[in-house]
C-alpha cells in the first residue's frame, strides 16, 4: 500500500556561465501529486513527458528528498525512514543499468545481499524469478550482450529479489517489442493476484493501451500535478467521451489542445 | 553487523567485476609491473657494455705512424692501438663509433723534440654518449706519455721531477657503493608508484564514474544498503587492486636481479625481501589513500570519459612531485615527508641507498595518508546520493 499526499519539488536552474548567479526561475517539477495504491491492484501513472512521473518515483524511492508533501509505504514514512520503506519497495527505476561483466544470476544475487538476504536465499529467489519471467536460459550469461528484453527482465528480477510488497516501475515497457510487453504485462498481472502475493504494484507510462489494457486505476497527472484519478471506465464517465485517448487529452490538457 | 556484510558484499563484487576485466588488467600488468625490471635489466645492459669496453683497452689513435714514441708507451701500458677510420667524425657524429678518437698531427714527433708542444685532439661527441666516456680516458692516456717525456726531460738535465710536483693529490669518495648505485636506480620507486597509480586507476574510475555512465548507481541507491557501506565496499576493493599490483610490482624486481648483466651494477644493486618489504611499507598505505583520492575526483563525474580526463592531475601529481628532488638539490628536507608521492619517493630512495629508514620517518607519510583516505572517502559517501540522478 502506497500513499502520497501532496508531494512538490523544485529543482534550481543550472548555473549559467561562470561565476554568474542563478539567474533563471526554478523549475518546478512535481507541484501536488496525490494517489493511493492499494495492496493487490495496478495502479497506473499516466502523463504526458515532462509531466513530473519519473521525479515522483524518484522521491518515492528516496533517491530525491521533497520539498514538501508525504508518502508512506506500508505506513512507513519514506522521508523519515527512508531505509525501511526501501526494503519494503522493488523499485525498477529509469535508469536501469547491469553490470556487463556480471552474469544476470549475479548481477540479481548482488542485490539480494544488498537487501540483507542471506547468499543462499538470494539464489533461491533468483532461480524463482527466472522462471516466473521465463529467463532461466539467460541465468548464467554475461549480461554485456543482452537485448533491451533481456535487460530489462534482469533488472526487473534485481528490483524483485527481496520479494517485495510493493513495486513500482517507471515506464517498463520502454524500448520493448510486443512479445515482452506481453510477458510483463502477463507477470504484473500474476503478482497482482493472490497466488502472485498480491502485490501493490505501481506503474508510470505514457501509452493509453498499457494502461486500458493492465490498470485497476489510473492516476493522470499532468504539469506536475494530479488532475484525474478512478478506473479506466470512471475517467470515461466522467469526461463524456467514448475513447480513452480522448479523455486522457481532455483530462491532461484542458483548454490547450481544442478536442 | 549488517553494514558489514553489504559492505563485504560490495568489496566481493567490485574486486570480481574488476578482476575479469581481463584487457585494462593485461594493460596494467605489462605497462606498470613489467616495465620496471624491464628498464633495470636494459640498464644493465648498457652499464656491461661501459664495463666491457673499459676492459679491452683499446685506444682509437688517427695518424699514429707520426709518433713512434706515443705507440711504444701505449704498448707499453698494454694498449692496443686501432688506426681510426677515414670518416671518423661521421661515425662519431652518428654513434657508429663508440670510442673518442686520438688525431696526431703530422709534424708530431718532430715538434716534440724541437719542444713546439704539439697539439692533440682528442675527438669525441657528447650526444655519443661511449665515446664520450672513453674520451676521458684516452686523454688521460696522452697526458701521461707527455708527463713521462717531462719527467725523462728534466731527469736528464738533473732535476728532480718532484719540483713540477710539489705536492699529492688523492680523492677518496665516501658514498657508499648502494648510495652510488642509487643514482642509477634511483628510477625505480618512480615506476613502482606509477604501478600502483595504474593498479587504482581503472578500478577507481569504473566503480564510481562508470556506475555513473552505466546508469548502475540509481538502482543501488534504491535499495536501503548503507551509503556509507557502499562506498566502504568500492574503496576496499579498489585499495586491494591497487596493493595487489604494488606486492607484483616490488617482487618483479628480485627475479630481475638475477638476469642483471653488469658486475658492478649486480654488486651495488641490493634489492631484497627486506627492502621489497621495506617498499610495501611506505607503498599499501599509499595505495589506499590513491585509491580514495581518484574516486573523490570520478565521482564528480558523469561518465568514464570526463573522469578520465580529470584524473589527469592526479596522475600529474604523482609523476611530478618526486621530481622535486632533482631540482631540489639541498637534499631531503622535512616537508618532503608531509607530500604524498614525494615522501614515499623519499623513502624508497633511503631505502636503495641502503639508509632505511625508522618508525618516525614512516609515521608523518602514513598519518597522512590516513587523513586523505578518510576524507575522500566521506565525500564520496556524501556525493553519491547527488551522482545518481542524472
Amino acid at each position: 500500500m502506497i500513499v502520497i499526499r501532496a508531494l512538490a519539488k523544485q529543482f534550481a536552474a543550472p548555473r549559467v556561465g561562470w561565476r554568474l548567479r542563478r539567474t533563471a526561475e526554478p523549475v518546478r517539477a512535481v507541484s501536488e501529486v496525490s494517489f493511493e495504491a492499494p495492496d493487490g491492484q495496478i495502479t497506473g501513472l499516466l502523463g504526458p513527458n515532462g509531466a513530473g512521473k519519473t521525479t515522483t518515483l524518484r522521491m518515492l524511492a528516496g533517491l530525491i528528498t521533497p520539498d514538501a508533501g508525504q508518502m508512506t509505504v506500508d505506513g512507513i514514512d519514506v522521508i523519515r525512514q527512508p531505509r525501511e520503506a526501501q526494503a519494503r519497495m522493488g523499485v525498477l527505476s529509469d535508469s536501469r543499468g547491469l553490470y556487463p561483466r556480471l552474469t544476470a544470476r549475479e548481477n540479481i544475487v548482488y542485490y539480494g545481499a544488498l537487501q540483507g538476504m542471506a547468499r543462499d536465499a538470494a539464489a533461491g529467489r533468483a532461480e524463482h524469478l527466472a522462471r516466473m519471467l521465463d529467463m532461466t536460459a539467460l541465468l548464467d550469461r554475461r549480461t554485456e550482450g543482452f537485448s533491451q528484453g533481456e535487460r530489462m527482465k534482469t533488472a526487473l528480477a534485481r528490483a524483485l529479489v527481496h520479494d517485495p510488497a510493493n513495486i513500482v516501475l517507471d515506464e517498463p515497457t520502454n524500448g520493448l517489442d510486443v512479445v515482452a510487453t506481453r510477458a510483463l504485462r502477463e507477470t504484473l498481472r500474476l503478482l497482482r493476484t493472490p497466488e502472485g502475493g498480491a502485490k501493490c504494484i505501481v506503474f508510470s507510462t505514457h501509452i493509453m493501451q498499457e494502461v486500458e489494457r493492465l490498470c485497476d486505476n489510473v492516476v493522470v497527472v499532468s504539469h506536475g500535478r494530479t488532475v484525474a484519478n478512478g478506473s479506466v471506465a470512471q475517467l470515461l464517465r466522467q469526461t463524456g467521451q467514448s475513447d480513452f485517448e480522448q479523455a486522457f487529452v481532455q483530462l491532461a490538457f484542458p483548454g490547450e489542445v481544442a478536442a | 553487523m549488517r553494514a558489514f556484510a553489504v559492505a563485504l558484499a560490495v568489496y566481493r563484487k567490485e574486486l570480481v567485476d574488476a578482476l575479469r576485466d581481463r584487457r585494462t588488467l593485461m594493460m596494467v600488468l605489462i605497462s606498470a609491473v613489467l616495465l620496471g625490471p624491464m628498464v633495470l635489466i636494459a640498464l644493465s645492459g648498457l652499464l656491461a657494455s661501459f664495463e666491457a669496453q673499459a676492459e679491452r683497452r683499446e685506444v682509437v689513435v688517427a695518424g699514429i705512424e707520426h709518433a713512434p714514441g706515443l705507440k711504444n708507451f701505449l704498448e707499453r701500458q698494454s694498449y692496443r692501438v686501432k688506426a681510426a677510420p677515414a670518416d671518423y667524425e661521421t661515425k662519431l657524429r652518428r654513434s657508429k663509433l663508440a670510442d673518442a678518437v686520438v688525431v696526431l698531427p703530422e709534424r708530431f714527433e718532430a715538434e716534440l723534440l724541437a719542444g713546439e708542444q704539439p697539439v692533440v685532439e682528442v675527438i669525441s661527441d657528447s650526444g655519443n654518449r661511449q665515446s664520450q666516456a672513453s674520451a676521458n680516458r684516452a686523454a688521460q692516456l696522452v697526458n701521461a706519455y707527455g708527463r713521462e717525456r717531462g719527467q725523462l726531460s728534466l731527469l736528464m738535465r738533473g732535476v728532480s721531477p718532484e719540483l713540477l710536483q710539489p705536492l699529492l693529490v688523492q680523492e677518496r669518495d665516501l658514498a657508499s657503493t648502494q648510495t652510488r648505485a642509487a643514482q642509477l636506480t634511483g628510477m625505480l620507486p618512480f615506476f613502482v608508484l606509477m604501478a600502483v597509480l595504474y593498479g587504482a586507476l581503472n578500478a577507481a574510475l569504473d566503480s564510481t564514474a562508470g556506475e555513473r555512465e552505466r546508469a548502475s548507481l540509481e538502482p543501488l541507491l534504491m535499495t536501503p544498503a548503507a551509503r556509507a557501506a557502499l562506498v566502504l565496499g568500492k574503496w576496499g576493493a579498489v585499495a586491494s587492486l591497487a596493493m595487489l599490483i604494488a606486492v607484483l610490482s616490488c617482487m618483479s624486481f628480485l627475479p630481475a636481479q638475477w638476469l642483471l648483466r653488469s658486475d658492478t651494477l649486480q654488486a651495488m644493486f641490493q634489492f631484497g625481501l627486506h627492502e621489497a618489504w621495506l617498499f610495501l611499507a611506505v607503498l599499501l598505505p599509499f595505495a589506499a589513500a590513491l585509491s580514495a583520492v581518484l574516486m573523490a575526483v570520478a565521482i564528480r563525474c558523469k561518465s568514464f570519459k570526463e573522469a578520465q580526463a580529470s584524473s589527469t592531475l592526479v596522475v600529474l601529481g604523482v609523476s611530478l612531485l618526486p621530481l622535486v628532488t632533482t631540482f631540489n638539490q639541498s637534499g631531503e628536507a622535512p616537508w618532503h615527508l608531509w607530500l604524498p608521492a614525494l615522501a614515499q619517493y623519499t623513502l624508497m630512495m633511503r631505502v636503495l641507498k641502503g639508509e632505511g629508514f625508522g618508525l618516525e620517518q614512516v609515521a608523518v607519510p602514513l598519518l597522512v595518508c590516513v587523513v586523505l583516505t578518510a576524507v575522500c572517502v566521506a565525500f564520496v559517501a556524501k556525493r553519491l546520493r547527488g551522482a545518481a540522478v542524472r
